[in-house]
């Protein structure tokens, strides 16, 4: 089963994310969290994940400069943002920095379920 | 007590308009990661500057409009949301400050990304801020502009509460 990171600021949607993947029926393995981009690399870098869940607007990196620097560091793996941050400039630069598919706040367990089963 | 008319007639809305988006985007943001649905009633017409045993979660838009989004919540009912988002009861709520703290300030950003979407074209032209949460027995919130502010009170059935957004054209 796939592990997945969750990468946000707030940890009330870190664990609303988690608990709508378990609702949305998905099958995982383990769920990595991060509150940065800065967190979220160091994650990347010691543990397997088969799939990114990121916000955009946080604090010391936020998520499109986290998009770039997984790529950079050659990562193929999925990453789907997750955010308020709706607008198309915003997740056209996404999409342009690498990443798969974007998901817009708030969401319920279904609209997420699908988001992510053909990524999974 | 209205929005500043120069947003008005830059963006296309009516003040009417605008509320609505407002009211929309709480309703929405209640019933899917709130599980709570909650009644808006009409516009305020004077502005709320004191509150009591309550918690004010904001965020900031910058850009093309700049202003501020606030949700205001009686502590009571700050509790029920977190526990109703975070799937916990509402005495455990009570004990854990910064999950409160965390839950309102996600509220008003997700509002406020709403708000950003119909003002901004793109989304590159304006930023919102990482949210800030004022709380306590007694606090007061003033506003430089006062006047140019729209305030829909909500009410959930049992505890009212209150979304204000004051916008400016820079």
């Amino acid at each position: 089963m796939p592990n997945i990171l969750i990468v946000d600021d707030s940890s009330t949607m870190r664990k609303i994310i988690s608990r709508s993947l378990r609702q949305a029926g998905l099958a995982v393995d383990e769920i990595f969290e991060a509150g940065d981009g800065i967190e979220g690399l160091n994650v990347l870098g010691g543990n397997s994940v088969d799939l990114i869940l990121s916000d955009i607007n946080m604090p010391n990196m936020d998520g499109l400069e986290f998009i770039k620097q997984v790529r950079a560091n050659g990562k193929t793996v999925p990453i789907v943002m997750i955010t308020t941050e709706g607008g198309e400039d915003i997740l056209k630069e996404a999409i342009a920095s690498g990443a798969s598919d974007s998901i817009k706040k708030p969401f319920t367990p279904d609209q997420l379920g699908q988001k992510l089963g053909g990524l999974l | 007590m209205t929005l500043n008319e120069a947003v008005i007639e830059s963006v296309h809305l009516t003040e009417a308009e605008m509320a609505k988006y407002v009211i929309d985007a709480t309703k929405e943001v209640f019933s899917t990661m709130v599980m709570m649905n909650v009644d808006d009633s009409f516009p305020l017409r004077e502005p709320v500057t004191k509150f009591s045993c309550s918690i004010t979660g904001m965020v900031g838009l910058v850009g093309t409009y700049s202003g501020v989004l606030s949700i205001h919540c009686p502590r009571p009912l700050a509790l029920k949301i977190t526990s109703n988002m975070l799937g916990m009861e509402v005495e455990e709520a009570g004990e854990a400050e910064e999950d409160v703290n965390d839950a309102l300030g996600e509220i008003a950003n997700m509002l406020g990304g709403q708000v950003k979407m119909v003002l901004s074209k793109g989304g590159m032209d304006m930023n919102i801020s990482i949210p800030t949460i004022i709380s306590g027995e007694e606090y007061t919130i003033n506003s430089m502009a006062e006047s140019d502010c729209v305030i829909i009170p909500f009410d959930t059935g049992e505890e009212k509460f209150l979304v204000s957004l004051k916008l400016k054209k820079e």
